[in-house]
């Protein structure tokens, strides 16, 4: 009997758990179907597979975290049905059933939705991982090898774990609704639910002004502080403040929103007293209590998922944009040497070896031989996969004794004019010495590219980076004025009046080699004594050697031991191996991060859009409901359905699209901020791959929009037609 | 209900009344009546018209017949009662009238237009010029203030704002309800917010008020502070007012009362010139003839 009252319950309450059904219906399908990204994995060509598989872990991981989300969002909507049921609680003690009795048929409601959502979900989440595996094959540029029908047991068991909790939790919290309440509050409750607390206009108007000017303060500090990224307690209290304002004043922009809206527009009488605006405002206005808080949190969730979302798949887009530049070669291998501060803390690491720092450059082929060997166990022999190999070695401007580097980013600041970019630290920026180059390298290096070569004749320089954007922008400056540099009590000039970013790479990598690097005639060089900062060998494999076979030699070659060391002639210590990148490797590198990156921001994006969107559908649905007395009696007065549905649309539009613009006006800014520090390392572009994302959140957002709208004319319908069948 | 057993019918009194059909007579009931009337107002152009309306509920099987061939008209400026039992077809007759309800035949005209015959895009527009409603729960919007609430039907007429808020604080001038205008209904009485409700239904000017139990909610003092506003509206908007009610007390401040029983016109009494404690008790004489034949009881 209780069963029966359970499921008639669920029938007739149809509208409002069908939100709540739908909604959990899809978190169970997306948390399936991207936790099957494991046994996807075996369809993917073995290239990527163990990077498919690292990413399962990331998102098995993310879905626990998701599941709390969620299961925080669904406590709540549930909880608000709930609230609306209470009547109907009392009515079933009126009628004689016990306290338990009325829980039983609760937790049988609960368990009949969430196990309808449950099967439906994993069904529909069965299916969609069928169709992701092509779609995770395309993200990571890999190929789909024999595909068969597959369900993940794993992926079934860490859904059904996390429907579990939030089943449980949302459990406990109807339970306590019922059990809490007192018969004369559960029948009193519709009745006091209709009653409008509406708080004076214009102490709304003061409060919405007040959150207004705390976002707008807390916007101008982080635009002014940045994000914390040295970590000072100065430094992070700050941004701490920081972000307590943005919170309260969003809190207070939406407490005062419809009070300072409905206080403006009765401003203006023409509007105010025109058609139904007067009734739409009141509407909006009398829900303050409700909503405000709610919508607070959405935009406040929604300004997350857009900044993850956007920001990581932002950085992942440059890498790829940028990639082309950043591999101007097929593969390069990479010698780090010590500098005059690491040598003695290597000293102590090598287990008291004898280090120096390294005046004179070390061949790097010939080290390698000496150090590493090819998968035959042969010597190291570049020689085999390239006959087109040039020595790059770049000179530290922190001279031995110096407390300031020769040439500094701060120098060249003092010339143009530009202000540090955000992200360095005025402190240390003292360290932020150039590299320098012999200018022979250098020509050295345009040979090997095919460019032109450099004249600096005795008091010229040039400077190179592969890093546009911040850092490109205060070089391209210094370029364009002729900045004057003092080197060792010599001007010097520039030769060129504009950065060429192609000529900057000085070895193959995913994100960039050069973060700016002067040029200097040999004979300046050698005259100040620098010490060494890196040599890399770059080279470009032989005409008879495919991109495939030069990969697999490399990927052959082994050190020794992990922690072998670059002697010099003299038996010292003078560094260490560095990084070595192929062109393919570095290519896929990014194409696979972008992939991680994309498949994360999708699924954090796709459920946290989603639960927002769920709640307030089912926060309009039962003020709509609540409405439809409000709904018959404009008809009554001769109000048209489509007028009163347009009253309604208007209302709802307001209730989706404003948590919506505070966040992304909140993402636009940290965006910008968290962009001023990225940009350091090189360009970044929103918009360009961001698009999927847009898409498929718009559709999720819109969606819910639209079906609360739907719905929502189905109970006007319903409301103004009720009479006429009385 | 204490009014009935309070005053008893005195048969005496019973030859005031024109016409008394005991039981479904065989004759056409609205003619006499009608014919009555024209007498009386000549000259007056009628608002309303009923013309022989029927309103039949359900299917095949299960047939209600809640209104068989009612008619009646309603001059300019009259003030009509309409009294019934709970299920004599008052509330169903108001509804038509009011293009809430459709009927099943016959025609209903309005200011000479049938509104029988309008398209739901039109009749919206019509009720929202021609009529006014007044209903037993005052049925304010409780987000509104009373001033919206009462300007409500004029800004969904696109009246401009100005004209709206003078023509608002006029009625609730006359209706004496000048000092709630910004007050919510839940900080109202209940007989307040009928007076709202009531000054909301003829700021539009509206051919007809319709008024149904207006004073079922309220206590005997609120009952007749809202009469005496109908009243008002009647003498000195020259508005024309009709009311269902099942209450004597309420009828009794009417010009005529139309009585209607098992979905037919029973009777109807003219107060004429005669004061409202005679007209009270010639009501109550035809509630107790239409009582005692074992209808329900008023």
């Amino acid at each position: 009997m209780l069963c029966k009252i359970a499921w008639s319950n669920v029938r007739r309450a149809g509208r409002d758990y069908l939100v709540y059904f739908v909604t959990l219906m899809l978190a169970v399908m997306v948390f399936y179907a991207f936790n099957t990204i494991t046994v996807q994995a075996d369809f993917i060509a073995s290239d990527t597979r163990e990077l498919v598989r690292m990413l399962g872990g990331i998102l098995s991981g993310l879905t626990v975290f998701l599941a709390a989300v969620m299961g925080f969002l669904m406590v709540y909507a549930n909880n608000f049905i709930m609230k609306r049921r209470k009547r109907e609680f009392g009515l079933y003690q009126i009628l004689g059933m016990s306290r338990g009795q009325v829980s039983r048929v609760m937790v049988l409601e609960t368990t009949f939705v969430s196990a309808g959502a449950a099967v439906a979900g994993l069904i529909l989440g069965m299916g969609l991982s069928q169709l992701m595996v092509f779609f995770t094959g395309a993200i990571f540029q890999s190929q789909i090898e024999n595909f068969s029908f597959f369900v993940s047991p794993f992926a079934v068991g860490i859904t059904l774990a996390c429907l579990l909790v939030v089943y449980l939790v949302s459990l406990v919290f109807n339970l306590r609704v019922v059990r809490r309440s007192k018969l004369i509050d559960l029948f009193g409750a519709e009745r006091r639910g209709e009653q409008v607390k509406t708080g004076h206009p214009l102490v709304a108007a003061v409060v919405f002004i007040a959150g207004v000017a705390l976002i707008a303060v807390s916007y101008a500090r982080l635009w002014r502080d940045g994000l914390p990224y040295s970590g000072t307690t100065e430094e992070t209290e700050a941004f701490l403040i920081t972000t307590a304002m943005v919170i309260v004043g969003t809190l207070l922009f939406f407490f005062g929103l419809s009070g300072f809206l409905l206080k403006a527009l009765q401003g203006v009488r023409g509007f105010y007293y025109r058609g139904l605006n007067m009734f739409t405002l009141r509407q909006l206005n009398a829900k303050v209590n409700t909503v405000s808080l709610s919508m607070a949190v959405i935009a406040m969730i929604l300004f997350l998922a857009i900044t993850s979302v956007t920001g990581g798949m932002s950085i992942a887009s440059s890498m790829v944009e940028n990639i082309e530049l950043h591999t101007p070669a097929d593969f390069s291998q990479t010698i780090v040497y010590f500098s005059t501060s690491t040598s003695a803390g290597v000293k102590a690491w090598a287990g008291g070896a004898e280090t120096a720092v390294a005046t004179e450059p070390i061949d790097v082929a010939r080290v390698m031989s000496a150090l590493a060997t090819d998968a035959d166990g042969q010597p190291v022999d570049f020689s085999r996969v390239s006959d087109d190999m040039v020595q790059v070695d770049t000179y530290d401007s922190m001279l031995p004794g110096a407390d300031k580097p020769v040439v500094s980013l701060r120098d060249l600041v003092a010339v143009t004019g530009d202000e540090l970019p955000k992200g360095i630290d005025m402190g240390s920026a003292e360290a932020l010495g150039l590299a320098i180059m012999r200018e022979s390298d250098y020509n050295a290096l345009m040979a090997f590219y095919g460019k032109e070569q450099a004249n600096l004749g005795e008091d010229g320089y040039l400077l190179t980076c592969d890093m546009g954007d911040t850092l490109g922008d205060i070089y391209n400056h210094a370029l364009g004025q002729g900045a004057e540099l003092d080197i060792a009590g010599r001007s010097f000039h520039p030769v060129i009046d504009e950065l060429d970013l192609s000529a900057g790479p000085q070895a193959v990598s995913s994100m960039g080699s050069n973060t700016g690097t002067i040029v200097l005639p040999d004979e300046v060089v050698d005259e100040l004594g620098c010490p060494l900062y890196n040599s890399t060998l770059i080279g470009n494999y032989a005409a008879g050697v495919t991109a495939e076979e030069g990969q697999e030699y490399l990927d052959g070659v082994s050190l020794e031991s992990y922690d072998a060391l670059v002697m010099n002639d003299a038996g010292q210590a003078i560094g260490t191996i560095g990084s070595r990148a192929t062109r393919a490797t570095m290519y896929e590198t990014v194409s696979s991060m972008m992939g991680l990156i994309s498949y994360m921001a999708i699924y954090i994006g796709f459920v946290l859009v989603v639960a927002c969107a769920a709640i307030l559908t089912i926060q309009q649905l039962s003020s709509v409901s609540d409405g439809s007395t409000s709904y018959r009696i404009l008809s009554e007065l001769g109000t048209s359905e489509g007028e009163i549905a347009h009253s309604v649309l208007k209302q709802q539009a307001i209730f989706f699209a404003f948590p919506l613009l505070m966040g992304i006006a909140h993402a636009i800014i940290a965006l910008k901020v968290i962009i001023d520090l990225v940009q350091l390392f090189g360009g970044i572009s929103i918009g360009s791959t961001v698009g999927l994302a847009v898409v498929i959140f718009g559709l999720a957002y819109g969606g819910y929009f639209a079906v609360t709208y739907l719905m929502s004319r189905g109970i006007v319908h319903d409301a103004i037609r009720v009479r006429k069948t009385l | 209900m204490p009014l009935q057993s309070q005053t008893p019918a005195r048969p005496q009194e019973a030859q005031h009344m024109r016409t008394a059909y005991p039981k479904n007579p065989p004759a056409a009931p609205t003619a006499p009546s009608a014919a009555g009337m024209e007498a009386s107002r000549a000259g007056v152009p009628r608002v309303l018209e009923v013309q022989h309306i029927e309103k039949v509920y359900g299917s095949r099987n299960a047939i209600t017949r809640a209104l068989s061939d009612v008619s009646f008209s309603v001059a300019e400026g009259e003030f009509v009662g309409i009294m019934g039992a709970s299920g004599s077809g008052k509330s169903t007759m108001l509804n038509c009238i009011s293009t809430i309800d459709t009927v099943t035949s016959g025609h209903v005209l309005i200011n000479g237009a049938d509104v029988t015959a309008l398209k739901p895009a039109k009749l919206t527009r019509f009720r929202r010029e021609q009529l006014g409603f007044i209903f037993q729960d005052s049925n304010l919007l409780d987000t509104l203030t009373a001033r919206e609430n009462i300007a409500l039907p004029l800004t969904i007429s696109r009246v401009a704002a100005k004209e709206t808020l003078s023509r608002v604080e006029e009625v609730a001038r006359r209706l004496g309800i000048l000092e709630v205008l910004d007050k919510y209904p839940y900080q109202m009485s209940g007989g307040q917010q009928q007076r709202v409700a009531a000054a909301r239904a003829m700021v539009t000017n509206p051919a007809i008020i319709m008024a149904d139990e207006p004073t079922g909610a309220l206590d005997s003092k609120n009952a007749r502070l809202l009469l005496e506003c109908l009243e008002t509206m009647n003498r000195t908007y020259r508005a024309t007012v009709l009311m269902v009610t099942h209450d004597a007390f309420a009828a009794s401040y009417t010009h005529r009362v139309i009585f209607l029983r098992d979905g037919r016109v029973f009777t109807e009494l003219n107060r004429g010139d005669s004061s409202r404690q005679d007209f009270f008790n010639r009501i109550m004489e035809v509630v107790a003839i239409m009582g005692g034949e074992g209808s329900d009881a008023l």
